[in-house]
């Protein structure tokens, strides 16, 4: 009789112990955060790290809190008067929540996507730049390559470089969508945030889209919400479940939609009544 | 009958009703100032009427028919005439010119009296610069107090009229910039007096340049005096209906027409002719004759001004309502006040304007920077800053209000795009917000232009006059004088209609004002649609 | 059935689909214990008859392990199932192939049957049939902890395969005896070790299904672990 619990060998990647990583692992720290909305709390008590150079995925039914608790990653919550927040959200060990904090820097360091393709009603080429005039950048050659690098990084660059200079709104759904996220990684952020940037293309833009998201993770950190699970399930190392404004299960990816362990999660993600 | 109510047809008529109906007000409103404006242009028949009076006298009526009616007779009872047991009766309105001989322009004539209509060939109505038209055949032509041959007509009057133009220029550019100087250089004394610093020096520059101002002055004089006399040389002899003949020396004439001669196409030349120097020459005879130049170029100026004015300060306004203020009962009354002030009647503003704008903000200008000038006001007179402010204030309620519907109408995802990439909020309004609301924004200074085009009543107060000396942009600096009075098409009708000596004669210069007032407002309107159209194209793929 | 939890998806369409596979499964299940006790029926009584229906109703088992992988591979392409539907597609898909099997292990057993024994052989395939009893029991046993996803009958039934090994053993033992007794007979012999040998991997068989209702259930994987271990969960 065989004494040695077999395993499984094939997965080469290292399981990060979510619960337990080295400062160096940590893109973000999310530490006992609370928001309300007026009276009413939106999160609860969310303690969770995100890993740098991974792609994290949010999924949970609507209304659970996922796009808010993205939204508190650069702050975009501000915008919302009755807002209200506690606890930290650590950026290099430093609270991005702090009173001296200068937003626009953080933004520029935390870029986001959103769920529309939202391009500028300008050229292709000042939608990729308008993060870097912003910063003052005005040398040409400086634009041009930056231009040429992230629309490459979108995998968009084949598709328009000879209509740079064309309104961007003239770009199929996905094109626009792919050059939000190169206008949002030409100001070369740590953090990507996508806010189900999916969500209102076509199926193959959808692809596209992914496939993108998983060469991104080799230069940032990329944290996804996103209503289709299936869509989680391919992007992204690690998902957080949430419900109700609870984080119900964190957890690596292969897991969370194999085996999970909480039958909230099990539940959600077989489609089942909650 | 119930399945008729039901199938919504009646709503569709009842929408298409009111549609047609105001389309029918629009077109016939059109077509009423549209052909009696126009039909003041067309070179009209020219007739000779021999008359028989109540005596039994014969005598001649010349002139033109401007209007027919049929009275009752029993309004002309008092008159006592032998007209039978007709009920009705027919007369016409003859404008028969002439104002030296008789004192009126017009005259009614009854039909019965008429003895024989003609319309004779060398019948010529003679436009004047003084005393209206003349009304006449030509006698003789008079070269130097030689008699000529009528041919040399044509050659004569473009002779006289080129000097015209020269004489023009000398009075209007050269002189008038002569006298403007000397009166600086007036006022730059004065100036000096007031402030002790006028050193005898200074006295001895400005005389110096006071005299050679003069000795200019004296030269232009002469060659003024030289070029009059060469226009006063020719006359010409022209018989009257009654007869008489008079002499009209060529310095007054503008332009002799035979209309009986002229074929179809020489009317058509002559009808925009006509057309033309209405838009391009100066009002004569208490406006009522001669172009409206002044006026379209006072409201035109005008209106720019206010839009200049109007656009920022109603943007920035919106911006703040809808951007910066806070979402409170406080934003909320501005909001309902700013509409509100769209319904204040325009005169009240007018009285604001004259009390706020010309008596304390004009008059504190005055005081501050042309003391030289008092008691005599600079800017604490009406004068067409004031106007345009006041029409600014009048129309920015409804520049704030489409601009502050455009802010609310761009989708939150631009805003939120570009605060995400790191950009302030200032940038995000400067570089994004801006932009894409500018369509909305031209739709308010579209409206604020139509509503300030049409607008009279406030001018009257503010800046406009009957008839102004010079235009308030001119080639002495510093070129535009915002002080200055200004003539306003809107006003040139109410006072061309209803203050003018002769209201018959310059009921249908009425309406040609009205026309090209309702073109001006038009083509003002239409310039800021296309703008605007141009705009909304390029930020059309925004409204999903 | 209340383990399965398949009633509450949102989706009618796709509750109707699980329920289809887990009655054809269970069909099949029924099907290959028929053809098991026949088998063993026609061994025992030398039913030729009996055993030559078995020898031809191998087909509807094979023919119901198609239909059920079709039916799995469809609600993979169209529900991508996850967590327990997923688990439990996996499990339905590695059951399904050992049924099979199981199905033509018990064909092998009843040809047997059909093979002329002479009387003196008689008594070992009682011994045989003894063994295959409790074989047919585990599988019994089996079926039911599938039926129901219950996962501590599946531990209980993956233990009992023990016993039926140490009797697979004690058989063989006998059977060598025989051999070295009677060489002559050793080709009738071999041909009840065959038998018991089958009997044997079916046991083996019920284990792995019973690994897979405890992976299905429990999200674990207890192959190839040891006894003691799975009971612990």
């Amino acid at each position: 009789m065989i004494t040695v619990s077999p395993q499984n060998i094939l997965d080469s990647q290292n399981k990060l112990d979510l619960a337990n990583m080295s400062p160096e692992q940590k893109a973000l720290d999310i530490h006992n955060l609370n928001l309300f909305y007026g009276e009413k709390q939106a999160l609860q008590n969310i303690t969770m790290a995100i890993p740098k150079g991974q792609v994290t995925a949010f999924i949970g039914p609507s209304g659970c809190g996922k796009s808010t608790l993205l939204r508190c990653i650069n702050r975009m919550n501000d915008l919302v008067d009755s807002c209200h927040i506690e606890g930290e959200i650590n950026l290099h060990g430093q609270n991005i929540y702090d009173k001296h904090v200068d937003v626009a820097a953080l933004r520029r360091k935390v870029g986001m996507v959103f769920q529309r393709p939202n391009p500028f009603p300008k050229s292709i080429y000042e939608n990729v730049i308008y993060g870097l005039r912003i910063m003052g950048e005005n040398n040409r050659r400086v634009l041009d390559e930056a231009v040429e690098n992230s629309l490459k990084a979108a995998a968009l660059w084949n598709e328009v470089k000879d209509r740079l200079h064309d309104s961007a709104l003239g770009l199929s759904g996905g094109q626009q969508q792919r050059l939000v996220i190169a206008r949002a990684i030409a100001i070369e952020p740590e953090v990507l945030l996508l806010d189900e940037p999916t969500s209102a293309l076509d199926p193959i833009s959808t692809l596209t889209i992914e496939e993108l998201i998983n060469d991104l993770k080799q230069q940032f950190t990329v944290v996804i919400v996103t209503h289709n699970m299936q869509q989680a399930a391919r992007v992204s190392d690690q998902t957080a479940f949430m419900y109700m404004g609870d984080l119900i299960e964190y957890s690596d990816t292969n897991t969370l939609f194999t085996t999970p362990v909480k039958k909230k999660t099990e539940d959600y993600i077989t489609g089942r009544y909650g | 009958m119930n399945n008729w109510f039901k199938s919504g047809s009646p709503w569709i008529w009842l929408s298409a009703g009111g549609v047609s109906i105001s389309l029918i007000s629009v077109v016939g409103l059109l077509y009423l100032i549209a052909s009696h404006g126009l039909s003041y242009f067309w070179p009209s028949t020219l007739y000779q009427f021999d008359m028989i009076d109540q005596q039994g006298k014969p005598h001649t009526v010349i002139g033109e028919i401007y209007d027919r009616e049929k009275i009752p007779v029993k309004q002309l009872a008092h008159m006592d005439l032998a007209l039978g047991d007709q009920e009705y009766l027919e007369r016409y309105l003859v404008k028969t010119g002439n104002r030296e001989l008789v004192s009126l322009d017009f005259r009614w004539i009854l039909v019965p009296e008429i003895k024989k209509t003609s319309t004779p060939k060398d019948l010529v109505v003679i436009e004047r610069r003084t005393n209206g038209n003349f009304y006449g055949f030509i006698e003789s032509l008079h070269l130097d107090g030689e008699q000529v041959s009528l041919d040399k007509m044509d050659e004569l009057l473009a002779r006289v009229t080129v000097f015209q133009s020269e004489i023009e220029r000398l009075q209007k550019s050269d002189i008038g910039a002569i006298n403007y100087q000397i009166e600086r250089l007036r006022l730059q004394e004065r100036k000096y007096r007031l402030q002790e610093k006028l050193t005898p020096e200074k006295e001895q520059e400005i005389k110096a340049k006071v005299a050679a101002l003069r000795d200019d002055y004296l030269v232009l004089e002469k060659e003024l005096m030289a070029l009059r006399a060469k226009v006063a040389r020719d006359h010409i002899k022209v018989r009257a209906m009654d007869g008489q003949v008079v002499t009209i020396n060529f310095e007054h004439i503008l332009k002799v027409e035979a209309n009986n001669q002229y074929s179809f196409l020489e009317k058509l030349a002559t009808f925009f002719s006509k057309i033309g120097s209405f838009i391009v020459d100066d009002p004569r005879e208490a406006n009522t004759e001669g172009g409206v130049f002044p006026a379209i170029f006072g409201t035109v100026l005008m209106v720019l001004l206010m839009t200049v004015i109007v656009s920022p300060l109603g943007v920035v306004a919106a911006i703040y309502l809808h951007e910066y203020a806070g979402n409170n009962a406080l934003t909320k009354l501005l909001r309902i006040a700013v509409i509100n002030l769209a319904g204040v009647p325009s005169i009240v503003y007018g009285v604001f304007g004259l009390g706020f704008f010309v008596y304390m903000v004009g008059g504190s200008l005055d005081q501050l920077f042309y003391p030289e000038t008092l008691p005599s006001p600079t800017f604490g007179t009406p004068g067409v800053l004031w106007s345009a402010l006041t029409l600014a204030i009048l129309t920015l309620p409804v520049v704030i209000v489409s601009t502050e519907e455009g802010l609310a109408r761009i989708p939150s995802a631009m805003r939120h795009g570009s605060l995400a990439l790191g950009a302030t909020k200032a940038e995000t309004l400067w570089r994004i917000i801006l932009p894409i609301a500018s369509p909305a924004i031209m739709t308010g200074i579209i409206l604020a232009i139509a509503r300030a085009a049409g607008e009279v009543a406030p001018l009257m107060l503010v800046g406009v006059v009957k008839m102004a000396p010079n235009l308030p942009l001119d080639g002495n600096f510093p070129f535009l004088h915002l002080d200055r009075k200004f003539m306003h098409l809107g006003f040139h009708i109410y006072d061309v209609g209803f203050q003018s000596p002769n209201v018959e004669a310059a009921r249908p210069l009425v309406y040609a004002t009205a026309l090209l007032l309702v073109t001006i407002i038009v083509a003002l309107n239409m310039t800021a649609v296309s703008i605007r159209n141009r705009l909304r194209e390029k930020y059309r793929m925004l409204e999903h | 059935m209340d383990n399965l939890n398949i009633g509450r998806h949102i989706s009618g369409q796709f509750n109707e689909d699980l329920e289809r596979v887990i009655n054809h499964v269970m069909q099949m299940g029924g099907l290959v214990e028929k053809q098991l006790s026949d088998a063993l029926t026609s061994v025992h009584e030398s039913d030729e008859e009996l055993a030559k229906i078995v020898h031809q109703s191998d087909y509807k088992i094979n023919n119901l392990e198609v239909s059920i992988d079709d039916e799995c591979t469809r609600i993979i392409a169209k529900r991508q199932p996850a967590a327990g539907d997923l688990r439990l597609i996996m499990a339905i898909v590695k059951t399904i192939a050992d049924l099979e099997r199981i199905g033509d292990e018990a064909e092998k057993i009843a040809e047997v049957t059909l093979q002329s024994l002479s009387n003196e052989h008689r008594g070992l395939l009682m011994n045989l049939d003894n063994l295959g009893r409790k074989v047919l029991e585990v599988l019994q046993k089996t079926l039911d902890a599938f039926t129901r996803m219950d996962v501590d009958a599946a531990i209980k039934t993956h233990g009992s395969d023990d016993t039926i090994d140490r009797e697979y053993e004690a058989l063989m033992r006998q059977l060598m005896t025989y051999m070295m007794e009677e060489p002559r007979s050793i080709p009738q012999i071999m041909t009840v070790i065959w038998s018991a040998r089958a009997l044997e991997r079916i046991g083996d068989r019920c284990q792995n299904i019973c690994e897979y209702i405890i992976y299905f259930v429990k999200g674990k994987v207890v192959r190839h672990t040891s006894i003691e271990d799975v009971k612990k969960l």
